[in-house]
């Protein structure tokens, strides 16, 4: 797990989370910076989950990696559906749909941090 | 009115109360928000369960086991929630009112004797290590199916 990318990651799903919880509350549908954005944040995650695997196939990583690999895979899942779902309401409701992406894939990766580190 | 910042006609929600759209069921509108809140727990409660199951399933059989009938109780009420419609509505109201009872039996098991949880399952401590969502989340969908349905009866 590096810590650069897992921070980058982070950042990039709260601001996606943030943008679309604006456009939410302003009562508009899901656009295309919301699209460009989960676009970037799922190459992140692929990358993520390139460097996770390689780093575990080495010493590192932690004891029982079954639970970290599970977390590597399901947050692929994430951005991919979030807008698939959103696009198919094109009102506020789409929107905050990606507040949820946003916000799960954050907190899927702070959970992926204490994994790798062992303290939970 | 194309907004200029996305580039695409967002209506205000508020354009529409109660339109046609809002009559096709539970998966639209503001219930595309709790479908995905849903969808991010089934898949939580699903993973977890898995790997306590793949991984070291005879430390806690019933735990893991609990786990992993949490799991298809958000993966059904998920789907039910999402497709809309009479036979699921029926099946989105069962689900979600086990969910609520196991959420609290659960909640309260797990608190109760600890021991029997090593590992948690979603459920434990009321879903305190899902920041309490599991224990709001029934009560939300609970009255979203309960306003849907007067709806459709409002409009026939």
């Amino acid at each position: 797990m590096t810590t650069v990318l897992a921070t980058v990651i982070i950042v990039v799903a709260l601001l996606i989370a943030g943008y679309a919880l604006v456009t939410a509350l302003r009562g508009r549908a899901m656009g295309l910076p919301d699209l460009i954005g989960l676009g970037v944040l799922e190459a992140l995650l692929v990358a993520q989950a390139v460097v996770g695997f390689v780093k575990l196939s080495g010493d590192g990583g932690p004891k029982h990696p079954a639970t970290f690999i599970g977390y590597l895979l399901a947050v692929l899942v994430v951005p991919v559906a979030g807008a698939a779902w959103g696009l198919l309401e094109r009102t506020r409701w789409g929107s905050a749909v990606l507040v949820v992406a946003g916000v799960a894939v954050a907190v899927m990766i702070v959970r992926m941090n204490q994994l790798w580190s062992g303290s939970a | 009115m194309p907004d200029p910042d996305t580039g695409v006609t967002g209506e205000p929600a508020a354009a529409r109360p109660g339109g046609d759209r809002a009559r096709t069921g539970t998966g639209t509108g503001p219930g595309r928000l709790l479908v995905a809140v849903y969808a991010v727990f089934a898949l939580a409660a699903g993973a977890r369960a898995g790997v306590q199951i793949g991984t070291k399933f005879s430390d806690a059989p019933l735990a893991y086991s609990l786990s992993a009938f949490a799991a298809a109780v958000y993966v059904v009420a998920t789907v039910a929630l999402a497709r809309g419609g009479r036979t699921s509505f029926r099946v989105a109201v069962a689900a979600c009112s086990v969910e609520m009872a196991g959420v609290v039996v659960i909640g309260t098991l797990s608190l109760v004797d600890r021991s029997a949880f090593p590992d948690a399952t979603v459920w434990s401590g009321y879903g305190e290590g899902y920041g309490f969502v599991p224990l709001v989340l029934p009560m939300v969908g609970l009255r979203w199916l309960y306003r849907t349905a007067r709806r459709a009866r409002a409009e026939g």
